[in-house]
C-alpha cells in the first residue's frame, strides 16, 4: 500500500501560511514531526513525499526533513520513503545534504507519463547499477545480477545487500524487490 | 567633540575597510558623525554596512550618531527608495533633507534593506525576494529559473546565519546593477549584516581549542566557509555556506563574509580579492556578501 503525502499541504497547515518555501531549519523540523505522525497512524508500506507543491527548499530544510526523516527511520518493518515532484534545484538541495549525511533515497520523476525512480544521494556505483537494473528488471537474485551485469555474485550480492540495508529495495528470502511506487 | 566617521564616495565592500577604520577601537568613545555629504554611490553591502555600525553602537549604548545625509537629491531620493533612511531613522539623527520613499517612487531593487530579527523574518525575506528575484534575474542577468532557486536558496541560509548565530539582529538589500570595475557585466548581489558577536566568539568554545594559538578572526572564518564547522553538535549543521558553494562555482560567483578584523572570500577568475584578508580594522558582527554575475556569453 501506497501513502502519498503532501508536503506543500502540511507546510500550510504547519506554518499556517500561504507560502510555499520549504525554509529554516524550525519549518522543517515542525513539517518532520507532521510527517512522521502521519507514518506512524499509518500501515503503508511506501510513503510517498510528493513536493509538487512546493516552490523552494533550502539546505537547512532539506537536512531536517528529508535527512531526519531517513536517520530516524529505524524500523526495518516501516515505510519506505519516496521523494516525488522535486524540481531540479530541489533535488539538487536534497542531494547535496544527503551525501552529506552518506545518505540516499529513491526520488521519482515522471517521464513520458511512466515513473522512473533514481536514487539521489550517496550511493557507489555498484549500488547505483544494481538499482538501476533491480528497477528495470524486477525481481531478482544476486546470482542473475551477477550474469547480467558480468560481476562476480560476491559483488551482486554486496550491491543488493547495501540497497537493502539503506532500504531502497525489499527482499523476500533470496529474491530482491524493487520498491512499490505506483 | 565629535568624531567624524567619512563615508566614502563609492561605499562597497573594498571602500568598507576605510570606512571601518574610521571608527579606531570599538566601540568608540564620544559622539560620532557619519558624513555621507559626499556619497555618489553605496552598494548592499555598504548601505546595511552603515545601520550596522548604527545598531551597534545602540547596543553599546553610546551617543546616538549623527548622519548627514548626500548631497546629491539622485543619491538621497536612492537610498530612501530601498528603505535606507527608514531604518537609518532609527539608529541615527538624520541632519538634512531625505525625501519620503512613497515620493521618490518604488524601489528596483531585488530586495530593499529588511530587518532580520527571527526566523520569521527569513521566511519574509524569501517569499518577498521570490515575487520579483525570478522576473528580475531572468530579465537582467539571463539567469534560468533554477538558478533563482538557488539564489533566494543562499539568500535564507546566509539570513538564518544571522538568527542562529549572531545574538542580535541583522540586515539583507539584494540588488542588481552593472559592475564595471572588475567584470563590466550585470551582477546580482546579495549582502546581509549583523551586528552580532561574530565568527569568532560564535565558534570559540567548541573550536578555539583545536587551533591552538591561531585561532583568531581569520582562522574561524576559516573553519566555517572552508571547513563548514558549526557550533551546533548536530552533524547536519555547518552546512549552508558549503551547500552554497557548488551554487557559486557554477555560476562563476563570489562570497565572501567579514568578521571582526578579517575577510574570507572564495574568489572566482573574473576577480583579483585576497582569499583571506587578517588585521583589518576592527568592525562588529558579521558581514556577507554573495555576487553572482551574468553569464558571459550565452544564458545558462
Amino acid at each position: 500500500m501506497i501513502e502519498t503525502i503532501r508536503i506543500g499541504m502540511l507546510l500550510r497547515e504547519t506554518a499556517a501560511t500561504p507560502y510555499r518555501n520549504l525554509i529554516t531549519r524550525p519549518t522543517g523540523a515542525a513539517v518532520r514531526d507532521r510527517i512522521e505522525a502521519a507514518l506512524a497512524e499509518s500501515d503503508c508500506l511506501t510513503a510517498l513525499l510528493d513536493f509538487s507543491d512546493i516552490e523552494l527548499i533550502d539546505y537547512s530544510c532539506a537536512d531536517e526533513v528529508v535527512a531526519k526523516l531517513l536517520l530516524a527511520a529505524t524500523d526495518p518493518g516501516g515505510p519506505v520513503v519516496v521523494l516525488q515532484g522535486l524540481r531540479e534545484d530541489q533535488h539538487e538541495a536534497i542531494e547535496q545534504v544527503l551525501i552529506h549525511h552518506g545518505l540516499a533515497v529513491i526520488a521519482v520523476s515522471c517521464a513520458d507519463g511512466a515513473s522512473m525512480p533514481q536514487l539521489i544521494g550517496w550511493a557507489t556505483s555498484d549500488v547505483r547499477e544494481a538499482f538501476g537494473c533491480l528497477c528495470e528488471r524486477g525481481a531478482l537474485r544476486s546470482l542473475h545480477l551477477s550474469r547480467m551485469l558480468g560481476w562476480s555474485e560476491s559483488r551482486a550480492q554486496d550491491a543488493l545487500r547495501a540497497l537493502l540495508e539503506r532500504r531502497l529495495v525489499r527482499s523476500d528470502g533470496e529474491i530482491f524487490l524493487p520498491i512499490t511506487i505506483a | 567633540m565629535t568624531k567624524v566617521i567619512e563615508i566614502p564616495a563609492h561605499l562597497d565592500d573594498r571602500s568598507f575597510e576605510q570606512f571601518a577604520a574610521g571608527f579606531g577601537a570599538w566601540p568608540p568613545e564620544g559622539k560620532l558623525l557619519f558624513d555621507a555629504r559626499g556619497a555618489q554611490w553605496a552598494s548592499p553591502y555598504g548601505l546595511i554596512g552603515m545601520l550596522t555600525a548604527g545598531q551597534a553602537l545602540a547596543e553599546a549604548r553610546r551617543d546616538r550618531p549623527l548622519f548627514a545625509v548626500p548631497a546629491s537629491a539622485e543619491v538621497k531620493s536612492y537610498w530612501s527608495r530601498i528603505g535606507f533612511f527608514r531604518h537609518a531613522a532609527d539608529l541615527f539623527e538624520l541632519h538634512g533633507k531625505v525625501p519620503k520613499a512613497t515620493a521618490s517612487g518604488p524601489s528596483d531593487a531585488l530586495l530593499d534593506v529588511t530587518p532580520v530579527r527571527a526566523m520569521e523574518d527569513v521566511h519574509e525575506v524569501v517569499n518577498r525576494i521570490s515575487e520579483t528575484a525570478a522576473r528580475i534575474l531572468r530579465a537582467e542577468l539571463g539567469l534560468e529559473r533554477t538558478a533563482t532557486g538557488r539564489f533566494s536558496m543562499a539568500l535564507s541560509e546566509a539570513c538564518q546565519n544571522i538568527v542562529e548565530h549572531a545574538g542580535t539582529g541583522g540586515w539583507v538589500a539584494a540588488q542588481t546593477y552593472t559592475f564595471r570595475r572588475r567584470l563590466g557585466r550585470r551582477v546580482a548581489v546579495i549582502a546581509v549584516s549583523d551586528a552580532g558577536i561574530g565568527f569568532r566568539r560564535s565558534l570559540e568554545s567548541t573550536h578555539a581549542k583545536r587551533f591552538g594559538e591561531r585561532w583568531g578572526d581569520g582562522a574561524a572564518l576559516e573553519a566555517a566557509l572552508i571547513q563548514n564547522v558549526s557550533r551546533f553538535r548536530d552533524p547536519g549543521r555547518g552546512q549552508g555556506f558549503r551547500q552554497i558553494k557548488p551554487f557559486l562555482d557554477k555560476w562563476e560567483g563570489k562570497i565572501s563574509i567579514r568578521s571582526g578584523t578579517a575577510r574570507l572570500a572564495i574568489v572566482p577568475a573574473w576577480d583579483e580579492d585576497a582569499p583571506l584578508s587578517e588585521h583589518l580594522p576592527f568592525f562588529p558582527g558579521a558581514q556577507v556578501q554573495i555576487t553572482i554575475p551574468a553569464p558571459d556569453a550565452e544564458p545558462r
